[in-house]
C-alpha cells in the first residue's frame, strides 16, 4: 500500500516537474517573442539606430545628441523612399 | 547537408520525421487547392471570406515552403558562407548586421503602402475573383520571386540600386531607362494616391478636420522626441497614436458643430491646394520636425491597423456579397473602363507585383541582411505578407453589398449628380440600390453623401466599418470605424506624398547637379526650393487634371499609375533574368523569364489601349477627339495628349531595354561575350569560420 502511495507521490512529483519545465519553456518562448517583437520595433523606430549612434559617438543620450544623430542620418532618412 | 550547405533550409521541417512532413504537406496542398475551387467554381450563393483566406496561406506556404527554396537553391545558388555586406562593411550605421526577423519587420513596414489596399478595390469591380486569384498566383510567381532576387543580387553587389544595377548589367541605356521609370512612378503615384485623398476626404468635415490635426501632432512628436525625450520614438508614436484618436473623436464634434462643419467642408479643388502647399512645405521643411515624426505615426497605425484587420476577418469570418464575376469584365465598368484583360493586373500593382518594391529591395534592406540564406524570408516573405493586405482589401470591398460599392466608386459623369438617378443606373446594371440606403449609410458613417466617392479609400473604408461594426461596437460607432479607415488610409498616403516628393527632390538634384553644379547640392537652400517647387508642380499638376476631370481622374491616373509601377518591374526582371543568364544559370531562367513576359504582355497591351482605344473612356487619344469635337476646354484636351505621350515614351523605354537585355542574353548564350557576373569578391563569413574551427 505504502509502496503504491510511494510510486504515485513520485509519479506525481515526476508530473509537476514535467509540468514545470513545461510552463518554463512556454514562458521562454513568450519572452523570445516579445523581445524580438520589441527589437523588431525598435528597429523601425530607429530606436536602435539611435542606439547604436550613442555606442559610437560614446555619448549620453541628450538632446544634443539626439539632434546630432538627425542630422548625421537626415540625408539617408529623407532618401528612404515609401512604397506605393 | 549542414547549416552551410546551399540547400540548408532552416525551417521546423527537419524536426519531423519524412512521412508526417509529406503527410502534412499533401494536406495544405489539397486545401489550398479546395479553396481555390471553392472561390472559383461557387456561382450564386454568397461565400465566406475565410475561403478567400485560406486559398490564400495554403498557397503561400507551398510558394514559400517549394518555389522560393527552389529559387534559394538551384537559381541563386544561396551560400550561407558568403559574408554579406552588413558583414563585411559593418559601420554600426548604413551596414548593420540584423537578426532576420527584425529585417523582416523593417523591410515589410517600407513595402506596405496605400497601394495594395486600394488597387483590389478597385478591382472589384470585376467581382472578387480575377482579382483574387492575380493577387495570389501574381505574388507567388512574379512579386515574391522579383523582391527576392533584387534583394539577393543587391547583397552580392555591396547593396547596389536598381538604377547602379540596370547600369552595370544591361548597359548605360538600362540605368537611364529605370531612372526615367523611377522619377515618372513617383510623379504619377503621387498625383493618383494624392486625388485618392481628396476623394476621400471632399466635403467631410470629419475626415478633414482628423486629418488636418495630424499635422500638429507630428509636429509635437517632431519637439517631444528631439527636446523632451530625445530618441524615445516608440514612445512619442503611442503619444501621437492616442492623440489621433482623440483627434477621430473631435471630428466628429466638428462635423456636428454648425460653423466648424463649415470650416472644415471643403471643395476637391481647395483639397488639392492644400495637399500641394503641404506637400512643397513637407518637401523643404527639416526632417525632425514632420517628415521622420509623421513617418514614425503612420507606421505605428499602419501595422497596428493590419494585425487588426487581419484579426477582425479571420474571428468574424464576414461573408462576400459581391458575385465572384460581374458584367463589367466585357470592359464597361463605372470604375474604371477596360476589360479584365489587361486592366484587372494593372490595377492590382503592388499587392501581386511592385517594380516600387525592387527599389526598397536594393535600398536599404541589403545592407541589414545578416546572413544570404535570410534573402528568402525577407525578400519572398515579405511580399507574401504584402499580397496578403491586398487579400484583405479585396475582402472590405467584396463584403458590401455590391450596389452600395458601385455607388460609392462610380464618379457623377458616369451615373449622375442627382442620389435618385444614381440609384436607378446602378440598380439597372442588375445591383440594387436605393437612394434612401444611401443615405442611412452615410448617416450611419458621419458623412453627408456616400455616393460618387471614388478613389477607393471611402469604399475601403466603410467595409471595414461594416466588418467591425459586426462586433466591436455594433452600429453605434461606425461612424467611428469609418473615420478610423479614412484616417489610416489619408496617413498612409501622406507619408508616401511627403517622402515621395523629398526623394523625387533629391534624385532631381542630382541629375541637375550635372548641369549646374550647385543645383546638385542637397543642403543649398535654392536648389532645395527649386527642385521642391518642380517636384511638387509635376504631381500637382496629374492631382490638378484628376479632381477636374469629369470621370473623377482615377479612371484616367491610377491605370497611368498600373502602367509606371509594372513597366518598373519589367526593368527589375529583365535586370535579374541578366544576371541569372551570366550566372550561367541559363536553364533556370523562366523563373524570372515568365513573370517579364507576363508584365511585358500585360503593360504593353495596357498601354496601347489606354493611348489609342477607340473608346474615349479608355484611351487618351479618342478621348481628346471627342472632348475637341464637343470644344471643350482645350486644357482638358492637353492633359489626353499628355497622359497618352507618358504612356508612350516609357512603354518605347522599356521596350528598348527589353530589346537591350535579350541581346546580351543572346551575346552570353551564344559565346560571344564572357559571362561576367559583377559580383563583390567572396568573403568567408565570419559565422562559418567559427562553426568550422
Amino acid at each position: 500500500m505504502s509502496q503504491v502511495a510511494c510510486g504515485a507521490g513520485a509519479r506525481a512529483t515526476l508530473e509537476a516537474k514535467a509540468d514545470r519545465a513545461k510552463a518554463s519553456a512556454i514562458l521562454t518562448a513568450i519572452t523570445r517573442l516579445f523581445t524580438l517583437l520589441v527589437a523588431a520595433l525598435r528597429e523601425i523606430f530607429d530606436e536602435s539606430a539611435y542606439a547604436r549612434f550613442l555606442d559610437r559617438q560614446r555619448v549620453a543620450s541628450s538632446p544634443a545628441a539626439y539632434g546630432e544623430f538627425l542630422r548625421e542620418s537626415e540625408i539617408a532618412k529623407a532618401r528612404r523612399p515609401r512604397c506605393c | 547537408m549542414n547549416r552551410f550547405s546551399p540547400q540548408y533550409s532552416p525551417g521546423p521541417d527537419f524536426l519531423m520525421p519524412k512521412v508526417l512532413r509529406v503527410l502534412l504537406w499533401t494536406s495544405i496542398s489539397l486545401l489550398g487547392a479546395f479553396a481555390l475551387a471553392t472561390i472559383a467554381l461557387h456561382r450564386g450563393e454568397q461565400i465566406n471570406a475565410m475561403w478567400l483566406v485560406v486559398a490564400a496561406v495554403a498557397t503561400y506556404a507551398v510558394g514559400y515552403r517549394f518555389y522560393s527554396s527552389f529559387i534559394a537553391a538551384k537559381v541563386l545558388a544561396i551560400d550561407p558562407r558568403r559574408a554579406t555586406p552588413a558583414e563585411r562593411l559593418d559601420n554600426g550605421r548604413d551596414f548593420v548586421p540584423t537578426n532576420k526577423w527584425v529585417v523582416f519587420g523593417h523591410h515589410f513596414a517600407a513595402i506596405a503602402g496605400p497601394g495594395p489596399l486600394v488597387g483590389p478595390v478597385l478591382a472589384a469591380q470585376f467581382g472578387y475573383l480575377p482579382g483574387t486569384l492575380w493577387i495570389i498566383a501574381g505574388a507567388v510567381l512574379g512579386g515574391c520571386v522579383q523582391d527576392f532576387v533584387i534583394l539577393l543580387f543587391s547583397v552580392r553587389r555591396d547593396g547596389k540600386s536598381m538604377t547602379e544595377m540596370a547600369k552595370t548589367e544591361i548597359g548605360k541605356l538600362g540605368g537611364f531607362v529605370s531612372y526615367v521609370a523611377v522619377i515618372s512612378i513617383i510623379i504619377i503615384l503621387l498625383g493618383a494616391v494624392a486625388l485618392v485623398v481628396v476623394n476621400a476626404l471632399k466635403s467631410s468635415p470629419w475626415g478633414t478636420f482628423t486629418i488636418a490635426m495630424t499635422m500638429p501632432i507630428a509636429v509635437l512628436m517632431g519637439i517631444y522626441l528631439r527636446r523632451i525625450r530625445p530618441g524615445k520614438v516608440l514612445e512619442a508614436s503611442v503619444l501621437g497614436f492616442v492623440l489621433v484618436l482623440a483627434a477621430i473623436f473631435g471630428g466628429q464634434w466638428v462635423s456636428q458643430s454648425a460653423s466648424w462643419a463649415t470650416v472644415f467642408t471643403l471643395s476637391g479643388a481647395t483639397l488639392a491646394v492644400l495637399l500641394i502647399i503641404y506637400g512643397f512645405a513637407a518637401s523643404v521643411l527639416p526632417v525632425w520636425l514632420l517628415l521622420a515624426p509623421r513617418d514614425y505615426l503612420s507606421t505605428f497605425v499602419k501595422l497596428g491597423t493590419i494585425a487588426l484587420l487581419a484579426i477582425g476577418i479571420v474571428v468574424l469570418r464576414p461573408s462576400l456579397h459581391m458575385p465572384p464575376l460581374t458584367r463589367f469584365i466585357d470592359g464597361t465598368g463605372p470604375v474604371f473602363a477596360g476589360t479584365v484583360f489587361p486592366f484587372a493586373f494593372i490595377t492590382i500593382a503592388c499587392g501581386a507585383v511592385s517594380g516600387f518594391h525592387s527599389l526598397i529591395s536594393s535600398g536599404t534592406t541589403p545592407k541589414l541582411i545578416r546572413r544570404e540564406p535570410e534573402t528568402r524570408m525577407v525578400g519572398y516573405g515579405s511580399m507574401l505578407a504584402e499580397s496578403m493586405v491586398a487579400v484583405m482589401a479585396m475582402i472590405a470591398a467584396s463584403v458590401l453589398q455590391p450596389g452600395v460599392y458601385f455607388a460609392v466608386n462610380s464618379p457623377a459623369g458616369i451615373v449622375g449628380q442627382a442620389p435618385e438617378a444614381a440609384a436607378a443606373t446602378i440598380s439597372a446594371w442588375g445591383f440594387p440600390v436605393t437612394a434612401a440606403e444611401m443615405a442611412s449609410l452615410a448617416h450611419a458613417v458621419g458623412e453627408q453623401t456616400l455616393f460618387n466617392r471614388t478613389g477607393g479609400a471611402p469604399a475601403f473604408a466603410v467595409g471595414m466599418a461594416h466588418i467591425f461594426s459586426n462586433s466591436l461596437g455594433g452600429q453605434a460607432v461606425m461612424a467611428l470605424w469609418y473615420h478610423f479607415a479614412i484616417m489610416f488610409e489619408a496617413l498612409f498616403i501622406l507619408t508616401v506624398l511627403d517622402a515621395g516628393t523629398r526623394v523625387g527632390r533629391f534624385m532631381l538634384q542630382d541629375a541637375l547637379g550635372n548641369v549646374w553644379k550647385p543645383l546638385g547640392r542637397t543642403s543649398w537652400y535654392p536648389s532645395i526650393l527649386f527642385t521642391s517647387g518642380l517636384m511638387v508642380a509635376a504631381w500637382g499638376y496629374f492631382l490638378w487634371q484628376g479632381v477636374k476631370d469629369p470621370l473623377g481622374g482615377i479612371n484616367s491616373l491610377w491605370p497611368l499609375f498600373g502602367i509606371c509601377n509594372q513597366l518598373l518591374a519589367t526593368v527589375a526582371l529583365c535586370v535579374a533574368t541578366t544576371i541569372i543568364v551570366k550566372m550561367g544559370r541559363a536553364r533556370y531562367v523562366l523563373v524570372t523569364l515568365i513573370p517579364l513576359c507576363w508584365l511585358v504582355a500585360v503593360t504593353f497591351t495596357a498601354s496601347y489601349h489606354k493611348v489609342v482605344n477607340s473608346n474615349p473612356r479608355i484611351g487618351f487619344l479618342a478621348h481628346a477627339r471627342q472632348l475637341a469635337s464637343a470644344a471643350a476646354d482645350a486644357r482638358l484636351i492637353f492633359n489626353d495628349r499628355l497622359d497618352a505621350a507618358v504612356a508612350g515614351v516609357l512603354v518605347v523605354l522599356v521596350a528598348v531595354v527589353v530589346i537591350e537585355s535579350a541581346l546580351e542574353w543572346a551575346r552570353v548564350l551564344s559565346g560571344r561575350k564572357a559571362a561576367e557576373v559583377r559580383e563583390a569578391p567572396f568573403v568567408m563569413t565570419r559565422l562559418a569560420l567559427e562553426e568550422q574551427g
